[in-house]
């Protein structure tokens, strides 16, 4: 990593959002606190950052309300949302409004760093372009990953995060077999938590997206007992 | 599917039930004098003795008398099963605020000692992180007193311990002890002391109604916006006014803000922490002080002022009172 990382906490109370900072910027990045979500957005539009890690109830903006706002304009920038609200619910409706991952106050040090780490890392491997291209054709669609912007068999439409991530990964690796648990270390990394039945609900997302009778698939293939292959030429 | 719900509202339900037994009353009345003649034949023929009275009425307002209480019995318990619906709400909504409430400090505490055990930290920067620590733990303490405190502070069997205290420089201690809360809020207190009273107050118990008035104050109030505590004295009563610059209130929150478990819910509010509980047992203990708690504001977004009004002339009683339960 040539250039250090820089990361908005967004966190309302004080000694948290120190205690943050501080081991943070043990681990080298840089840190920017803003300490509600007006504050958040500001800073957001005023610099670029490479990750945001936002709390849940937060004076004058909710967490839920920033994420959306960011998310109306940038589908892919990652956040991880830090909140006191710990049910299977509250995680849901984190991830739902745009998180990247989802982790329940109180938390443990290494666990937060790890997942810093971890989102960081698919975040840097998806600006990656693919044989130096940032566009990808096939067939007549075609997905521009620098943006999220895709053309299906319906017309354009963005991609989310996570499905922007699974389509990189089948095309990099376009004539080879993908596996379910290769989809999720990358796209889903640390969390454990989630299945592998997941991955095949993306990609049936994917395959209205793309497929002009998702029945039977074209481009995103089954290999059955394996996982998926992602055929351009066919 | 909202619509279905609404259907399904208490309120829906006891008004159909009522109509359906009514309904179902008026059918059977129908039916029974259609058929009373057929009944008194086939009963004279059993029974003949029955008939040898004329028509009771007292039979007649018994049976009247028996559907009346039905009926106010199944009001009664629609009212109650409304209450606790409404309880089980406030209750739930406690508990997830509460919830949070601890898990904040709790959370700050638990990074601090973390980072202490991973990172490499110099002497000063533990220094520091202790010194939050011991915030967060106050922070930790007075919450749990105040969910403790909810429950124990039945009027009935509160014990006062009481002393007296010169309010000037009690209050003094109070704003001394919160001088980190306003830096943090970078929020100017203002001490007016007009006239300065000695009461005999419960200090431990009264520490906690100006710790809560106070932090409400410094909560509900923008970054920078001042607090002024006056000290007057009014008739009979010493009076406390807490004067912030924060978000007001409107007539109905003002009306239900000290019920327990009660929060203002609007937009501004609504990541503001909180259990409810401040307000309702600060009122109690000042009612068990023989004191008074009002609040005044002029509206949403104009500031607040809460009062605690104290006795000045029941002093002596309320001091033999606490001998009297303290022995």
């Amino acid at each position: 990593m040539a250039q250090t990382k820089k990361i908005l906490v967004v966190e309302d109370e004080s000694h948290l959002a120190k205690g943050l900072q501080f081991n943070l910027e043990r681990e080298g990045y840089e840190v920017v606190v803003a300490d509600d979500g007006k504050a958040a957005l500001q800073c957001m539009r005023e610099q670029t950052f490479d990750l945001m890690i936002l709390d849940l109830m937060l004076p004058k903006m909710g967490g839920l309300e920033v994420a959306k706002n960011i998310r109306e304009t940038d589908t892919r920038f990652p956040i991880l949302m830090l909140s006191a609200k710990s049910t299977e619910e509250d995680r849901a409706t984190g991830l739902e409004a745009g998180a990247d991952d989802y982790l329940a106050k109180p938390f443990h040090l290494p666990e937060l760093l790890l997942r810093v780490k971890g989102i960081l890392r698919r975040w840097e491997w998806y600006k990656q372009p693919i044989q130096g291209q940032e566009n990808f054709h096939f067939g007549k669609m075609w997905i521009d990953f620098a943006t999220g912007k895709a053309k299906g068999c319906s017309g354009e439409f963005l991609l989310t995060a996570k499905e922007a991530l699974v389509m990189k990964l089948l095309i990099s690796k376009k004539g080879e077999v993908v596996t379910r648990e290769d989809l999720l270390e990358t796209v889903w990394g640390y969390d454990r938590e989630t299945e592998t039945r997941t991955v095949d609900n993306f990609i049936a997302r994917l395959r209205k997206h793309f497929e002009k009778k998702p029945q039977k698939p074209q481009f995103i293939v089954t290999v059955r007992e394996k996982g998926y292959q992602f055929n351009p030429d066919s | 599917m909202s619509k279905l719900k609404a259907l399904f509202h208490p309120i829906f339900i006891f008004v159909g039930v009522q109509v359906a037994w009514i309904v179902l009353m008026a059918v059977w009345i129908n039916w029974y004098l259609k058929n009373s003649r057929k009944f008194q034949e086939f009963a004279q023929k059993i029974r003949p003795d029955l008939f040898a009275d004329e028509f009771n009425w007292l039979i007649l307002l018994e049976g009247c008398l028996l559907m009346l209480i039905i009926l106010a019995g199944v009001y009664i318990i629609f009212v109650y099963w409304n209450k606790q619906a409404r309880l089980n709400r406030l209750q739930s909504n406690f508990v997830s605020s509460v919830s949070h409430e601890l898990k904040s400090p709790l959370a700050s505490i638990q990074l601090y000692l973390e980072t202490m055990k991973y990172q490499k930290v110099s002497k000063e920067e533990s220094e520091e992180f202790v010194e939050m620590m011991l915030a967060d733990t106050e922070r930790l303490g007075s919450l749990i007193n105040n969910i403790l405190a909810s429950s124990k502070y039945d009027p009935k069997n509160m014990q006062l311990q009481c002393q007296p205290v010169k309010l000037g420089s009690f209050l003094g201690e109070v704003v001394e002890g919160l001088k980190r809360q306003f830096e943090e809020k970078n929020c100017e207190v203002k001490l007016e002391i007009q006239e300065d009273c000695v009461l005999l107050l419960d200090k431990r118990a009264m520490q906690m109604v100006f710790n809560n008035l106070i932090g409400n104050a410094l909560r509900y109030s923008p970054v920078g916006a001042s607090l002024t505590i006056r000290v007057r004295k009014k008739k009979k009563f010493c009076e406390i006014d807490f004067i912030d610059r924060g978000m007001g209130l409107t007539k109905k929150d003002m009306k239900k803000i000290f019920r327990k478990f009660y929060r203002v819910t609007n937009k501004k509010s609504q990541n503001i922490e909180g259990a409810g509980l401040g307000l309702f047992i600060s009122k109690e203990i000042v009612r068990t002080h023989k004191g008074q708690m009002r609040v005044f504001s002029e509206g949403p977004g104009k500031g607040s002022v809460f009062t605690v009004a104290l006795p000045m002339d029941k002093n002596s009683k309320l001091k033999t009172a606490a001998n009297g339960e303290g022995e």
